[in-house]
């Protein structure tokens, strides 16, 4: 298999195992209202986004190689 | 002679708590300043490029980054539940996640590594390689620090220095850890894609 490919399908399956473990974990944190558990609820957004940007990467959509 | 360890009561400590939490998201918010400085410089030489990257050289290899990036956040989500772990009193469920966090982080570190030896520019062959190594590498700094940092609050932990009620090294770990996954998006993005 093309190594290109490869990693592709890695970082697409990486990046929708780790998203949706990220969104899980902001729901459980959502009713939470320490300072922790605010910071904890911008990190995990963030995440979920750092996987959006890989899942658009692997799909072609962004990124120039 | 027999020594005395003040132990605080629980409001004491939950007093302390605070301030220390407050003090840390500050030190987050400083480190953010340092990595937003160094973003707007690069984002500046880039605007002033009429090309970019400079004539010659070539993008770092994007699925490879791609990769390793999953690897660093996947970190994030096994952080993030060690201290679920720890929070529940389940001491074996934090031990593992916080070895995966260890694993995925050191894999990471390496991963960079791989891509420093070949990519075919350097930190003084062009600006996009000054930019690329300093970002990178004070990134990279920041997740090296964090492994040690992990691998402290678990020889800690397993020493019994945390129990359910009072566990603030590890909060601040993981929020560190979490810290250091969200710059990697912005830069991830700079690099790989913008």
């Amino acid at each position: 298999m093309e190594l290109n490919l490869l990693l592709k399908i890695i970082a697409l399956v990486g990046a929708v195992v780790v998203g949706v473990v990220a969104l899980v974990a902001l729901r459980a944190e959502w009713k939470k209202t320490a300072l922790e558990d605010h910071v904890t609820k911008i990190m995990m957004v963030l995440l979920a986004l750092g996987c959006a940007e890989v899942i658009l990467v692997a799909f072609g959509v962004w990124g120039r190689t | 002679m027999a020594t005395h360890v003040y132990v605080p009561s629980d409001a004491e400590y939950e007093e302390v708590r605070g301030q220390r939490l407050l003090g840390f998201l500050f030190f987050l918010i400083s480190d953010c300043v340092i990595f937003g400085d160094f973003i707007f410089s690069y984002l500046y030489l880039r605007n002033a490029s009429p090309v970019w990257p400079p004539p010659g050289i070539e993008r770092p290899y994007l699925y490879l980054a791609a990769v390793n990036s999953i690897v660093l956040f996947g970190s994030g989500a096994t952080m993030h539940y060690a201290m679920e772990g720890m929070r529940h009193a389940r001491l074996r469920q934090f031990v593992w996640f916080t070895v995966a966090t260890i694993v995925l982080g050191s894999m990471f570190l390496g991963g960079q590594a791989y891509e420093y030896t070949h990519l075919h520019d350097t930190w003084s062959g062009s600006t996009f390689g000054a930019s690329f190594f300093t970002l990178t590498g004070l990134h990279g700094f920041h997740v090296f620090i964090g492994v040690i940092f992990l691998i402290t609050v678990l020889i800690q932990t397993l020493r019994g220095t945390y129990t359910q009620q009072r566990h603030f090294g590890l909060t601040a770990a993981t929020l560190y850890w979490h810290f250091v996954d969200v710059i990697w998006v912005a830069l991830f993005f700079l690099f790989y894609i913008y």
